[in-house]
C-alpha cells in the first residue's frame, strides 16, 4: 500500500512541475496592450495584435502585412516584455517572398535587448513586419509579442 | 486508508484538470474574463504555423478620419438606419458585417461632430456587439455615462470610442474570432466607400475621389485575409468573390491599369479619371452594401 501512495505522490509532483514548461511565459494581453497604448502619445489608437512566438530548433519568421493610408503619419509600438528570449523585428516595404524589398526598420539598430520599441512612418502604402524568431537548442517554448498602431 | 487514497486520487484528478485549464488559458493569450453569451464558432482559428503571414486591417475610426479629411460632407440619410438592427441577429456573418457597417457610421458621425447621432449609433453598435460576445467591451467603465458627459468634445469622444475598439480587439483575440474581425472590417470599409462615393457624386471633389481610391487599394490585403479565413463562415466564399470583383473592376480602370503594368506608384491626386471610370467599381460596392444591410 505504501508503494502505491509513494507512486501517487511522485505522480503529483511530476504533474505539478511539468505544468509550466521551462521558459514559457504567460501572455497577459490586456496589460501588455495597455503599456503599448501609453506609448502612443498624441497618436490615436488604430489596432493591435498579440502574436504567439514559439521558439523551435530552426529559425522561423512570422510576417504581418499592414496596409496604410499614404497620406497619414503612423507610430508603431512593440512590447516584447513577454518573450523569454529576444527576437529581431524587421519592417519591410514588400513581403518576404519579394526579391527587391527594402528594409525600413530593424530592432538591431537601437540594441536588440530593448523591451519596448517605437517606429514612426509616413508616405508608405504598405508595410510588412517580420518577427525573426531565433532557433533554440533547449526544446520548444513560447512567449508573445504585442504591437500597436497609432495614427494622426 | 481508503479515504486517503480517494483524497489523493481526487487531488491528482484536479491537478490534471487544472493543468489542461492552464494550457487553454495560455492559448487564449489574455487574462480578460468573458461573461457574455458568445455565439460559439464551430471551429476556432487554426493553430499558428511556422513562417505564416497574418493581416492587420485598419479600424473604422481611421478610415472615417481619412475620409473626413478629404472634405466629404456629412449626410445622415445615406447611413444604415439603426432601425434595421433587428434584422441582423440571424448569423455570425450578418452580425459581424453590420457591426462593421455601424462602426463606420458611428465614426462618420463622430468626425462630423454629429453627437446625438453618434449616441444612437453607439447604442446600435453596443447591441450588435453584445450578439458577438463583446458586451464586456461596451459595458465597462460606464461607457454611456462618459459618452453623455463629453457629448460635445470630439477628442474625448474619439478617445472613448478608441478605448472600446481596443477592448473589442482584445475580446476578438481572446475568443479566437479573427475571421469576425475580417468580416467586420469588410462591412466598415464597404460602408465608408459607399458614403464617400455618395459625397463624390454630389460634389465631384477630386480629393474625395483620391480618398476612395486609397481605400480601394486595401482590397489586395483584404482578399488575402478573407482567403485565409474563408471556411470559417458559410457566407465568406461569396464575400470573397464580391471583393475580388471590386478589385478587378478597380484594377481595370485605364489609369490604374497603366500605372500597375508599368510598376509605377499609384498617385491618385495626379492620375486622370473620367466620370465613367469609377462606375463599374461603385456599382459593385453599392450592390454588396445593399446585400449586407438587408
Amino acid at each position: 500500500m505504501k508503494k502505491y501512495i509513494n507512486l501517487t505522490c511522485a505522480l503529483i509532483v511530476f504533474i505539478s512541475t511539468t505544468s509550466f514548461q521551462n521558459g514559457d511565459i504567460l501572455c497577459d494581453s490586456k496589460t501588455l496592450k495597455e503599456k503599448a497604448k501609453s506609448a502612443l502619445g498624441p497618436y490615436k489608437y488604430d489596432s493591435s495584435e498579440l502574436t504567439r512566438i514559439i521558439y523551435k530548433k530552426t529559425e522561423t519568421v512570422k510576417e504581418i502585412e499592414i496596409p496604410l493610408f499614404i497620406g497619414e503619419k503612423y507610430r508603431f509600438i512593440f512590447n516584447l516584455e513577454a518573450l523569454p528570449k529576444n527576437i529581431e523585428i524587421q519592417i519591410y516595404n514588400k513581403d518576404k517572398d519579394s526579391k527587391n524589398r527594402k528594409l525600413l526598420f530593424s530592432s538591431k539598430d537601437g540594441g536588440i535587448d530593448r523591451k519596448e520599441l517605437q517606429w514612426e512612418v509616413s508616405k508608405v502604402r504598405q508595410v510588412y513586419i517580420n518577427y525573426i524568431i531565433p532557433p533554440t537548442a533547449d526544446g520548444s517554448y513560447s512567449g508573445c509579442a504585442v504591437f500597436m498602431i497609432g495614427y494622426k | 486508508m481508503k479515504t486517503t487514497l480517494s483524497l489523493i486520487s481526487i487531488t491528482l484528478f484536479s491537478l490534471c484538470i487544472t493543468r489542461c485549464g492552464n494550457n487553454k488559458q495560455e492559448e487564449n493569450t489574455t487574462s480578460i474574463e468573458v461573461t457574455d453569451t458568445i455565439h460559439q464558432q464551430k471551429d476556432t482559428v487554426a493553430i499558428e504555423e511556422d513562417d505564416e503571414t497574418t493581416y492587420k486591417l485598419p479600424s473604422a475610426l481611421q478610415i472615417a478620419y481619412v475620409s473626413k479629411k478629404s472634405g466629404a460632407p456629412f449626410n445622415e440619410s445615406i447611413l444604415n438606419k439603426t432601425e434595421n438592427l433587428s434584422r441582423y441577429n440571424t448569423s455570425n456573418y450578418k452580425r459581424a458585417v453590420n457591426f462593421g457597417v455601424y462602426s463606420s457610421d458611428l465614426a462618420n458621425c463622430l468626425f462630423n461632430k454629429k453627437y446625438q447621432e453618434s449616441k444612437r449609433y453607439l447604442k446600435a453598435l453596443t447591441e450588435t456587439g453584445a450578439t458577438l460576445g463583446l458586451k464586456q467591451a461596451f459595458e465597462s467603465d460606464k461607457l454611456a455615462e462618459r459618452f453623455d458627459k463629453n457629448i460635445s468634445n470630439e477628442d474625448t469622444l474619439v478617445q472613448i470610442v478608441s478605448n472600446v475598439q481596443l477592448k473589442t480587439d482584445n475580446l476578438f483575440e481572446q475568443n479566437k474570432q479573427k475571421h469576425i474581425t475580417v468580416i467586420a472590417f469588410t462591412g466598415a470599409w464597404i460602408e465608408s466607400i459607399y458614403i464617400a462615393n455618395q459625397a463624390y457624386a454630389l460634389q465631384k471633389n477630386k480629393k474625395i475621389l483620391s480618398s476612395i481610391c486609397e481605400q480601394l487599394t486595401f482590397t489586395k490585403t483584404l482578399i488575402k485575409a478573407l482567403e485565409a479565413t474563408k471556411l470559417k463562415e458559410p457566407e465568406m466564399p461569396e464575400l470573397l468573390n464580391a471583393i475580388s470583383e471590386i478589385n478587378n473592376a478597380f484594377n481595370n480602370i485605364a489609369s490604374v491599369k497603366t500605372a500597375t503594368e508599368n510598376d509605377r506608384e499609384l498617385n491618385f491626386d495626379k492620375m486622370k479619371f473620367t466620370d465613367t471610370d469609377m462606375i463599374p467599381t461603385m456599382e459593385l460596392v453599392k450592390t454588396l452594401r445593399t446585400k449586407m444591410i438587408n
